[in-house]
């Protein structure tokens, strides 16, 4: 692949980002009938990281990370740490593990999601809250919600997967 | 082991935690100011959230007139009353008020002053994409000499919220049912003094409690709760919300309040930052 794919290849990516990013920024985040917000910047790292693997799950990470530490307030560079391991993860998982397809893909979701709430009540409870209930209802039902997000997320990504250049040279 | 780490984006991992420490410290010095990556991009996408909530502001309202007309009309009729009701208590509002003049002059008090000398109207445009907290993103910031703990009304002089990090043309107020909010407030009623705290569990409802209630504090649904302006931080009177319950917390021990802001967070399109006051009382 040369250098120019790889920059093709990438860029699409970043352009199938914008309309997820919108749709959690601006519209899921709106809708009265909507309890919470999905979190769909993750998933599309995850999905990502599925159907790519490890190397690539991880440098995807790291971009859609830093672009939340960005644009979430209080995040402090944690996103950008936590959103390139879930990638590395999801995508290592899905490659030698479970198989690169949509319930790999949920399979994995599940699992980033809860790691990554389940890091943020043990940041929340070492700092002095101690509101562990109600930490774990939040995000028990954030992780149900943004899992029936998979789907249109993944569909998104695989979509552009198969029209992107295969092999990855980094 | 080393191999297997090395193949699969170890150094992508070791360049995101250099990244993330370098955002972690520059926030920490930069004590509220937002860390370049964030001006950066924040900037850059100012005037696409701009047009993109205009769209859904828009849309907002075609729906409200398409399918709230009934409910809008029975809250015209509503406010209709309530404005009698408010003109009539005007009229003994302004004796009381010439009456407590004229004994402050006879008393050679200090007239009282309340002045909001630098108020900023700026849009939100954009809310939290976060469930773990509550903020809203305003359009003015730095430029316009917006700064961290500055206080954020709506049109109606209800309390929304504290700017919590500025960049140079936005800013993030962390709204007041934000799980880390925790403010003097006083129960107008009563001028009982309490603290106004966030909880997470309450900020899904959009409410928030009341803490350190006065002993024997008889408080009613409906009391209403107001900034007590101790620490000179926040200005005072500014009313953050009504009483709806009193409950007891988990010890068994204590009470608090549960308060609905007299804000409605959801459908605030503009709001007022309060940049500078006088307040003599």
């Amino acid at each position: 692949m040369t250098t120019q794919d790889f920059l093709i290849k990438w860029g699409v990516y970043g352009l199938a980002l914008l309309p997820v990013w919108f749709c959690q920024a601006f519209v899921l985040n709106r809708l009265p009938f909507l309890p919470l917000t999905p979190m769909l910047l993750p998933l599309a790292a995850v999905c990502v990281a599925v159907l790519e693997g490890a190397v690539a799950g991880a440098g995807f990470g790291l971009a859609v990370g830093a672009l939340c530490d960005a644009v979430y307030f209080g995040t402090d560079g944690a996103m950008t740490v936590g959103v390139c391991v879930v990638g590395m993860a999801a995508g290592a998982l899905a490659q030698y593990l479970l198989r690169q397809n949509l319930l790999g893909c949920l399979l994995c979701s599940l699992l980033s999601l809860a790691a990554m709430d389940g890091i943020r009540i043990l940041a929340r409870l070492f700092w002095g809250d101690w509101e562990l209930g109600a930490m774990l209802s939040l995000a028990g039902r954030e992780i149900l919600l943004s899992l029936i997000f998979v789907f249109p997320v993944y569909a998104l990504f695989l979509w552009v997967y198969r029209r992107v250049p295969k092999k990855t040279v980094l | 082991m080393k191999d297997f780490f090395r193949r699969n984006g170890g150094l992508i991992l070791i360049a995101a935690i250099l990244l993330a420490l370098v955002t972690a410290v520059v926030s920490t010095l930069l004590g509220g100011v937002a860390d370049p990556l964030s001006n950066v991009v924040q900037f850059l996408t100012t005037p696409a959230r701009n047009g993109f909530n205009a769209v859904i502001n828009w849309t907002e309202e075609r729906y409200n007139d398409a399918f709230e007309r009934e409910q809008l009309k029975q809250e015209n009729e509503e406010l209709k009353q309530r404005l009698a009701e408010l003109e009539e208590k005007e009229r003994e509002y302004e004796a009381a008020l010439q009456e407590n003049e004229r004994l402050r002059n006879v008393l050679e008090l200090r007239p009282k002053e309340r002045s909001f000398d630098e108020l900023e109207s700026a849009m939100v445009t954009a809310r939290s994409a976060s469930n773990w907290a509550s903020t809203l993103t305003l359009s003015k910031g730095s430029a316009q000499g917006v700064e961290v703990d500055d206080c954020v009304v709506d049109q109606y002089w209800n309390l929304v919220g504290v700017v919590a990090e500025v960049g140079e043309n936005w800013c993030t107020v962390r709204t007041l049912i934000d799980s880390a909010t925790e403010m003097g407030a006083l129960i107008s009623r009563t001028g009982g003094a309490a603290i106004l705290e966030g909880d997470l569990a309450l900020m899904g409802e959009g409410k928030l409690k009341l803490t350190f209630l006065p002993e024997n504090s008889q408080l009613m649904s409906g009391d209403l709760v107001t900034t007590s302006g101790r620490g000179g931080v926040f200005p005072s009177g500014i009313v953050a919300g009504h009483v709806e319950e009193v409950r007891t917390d988990a010890s068994g021990i204590g009470q608090y309040a549960v308060i609905v802001p007299e804000t409605d967070l959801n459908s605030l399109k503009q709001v007022f930052i309060i940049k500078d006051f006088t307040i003599v009382e």
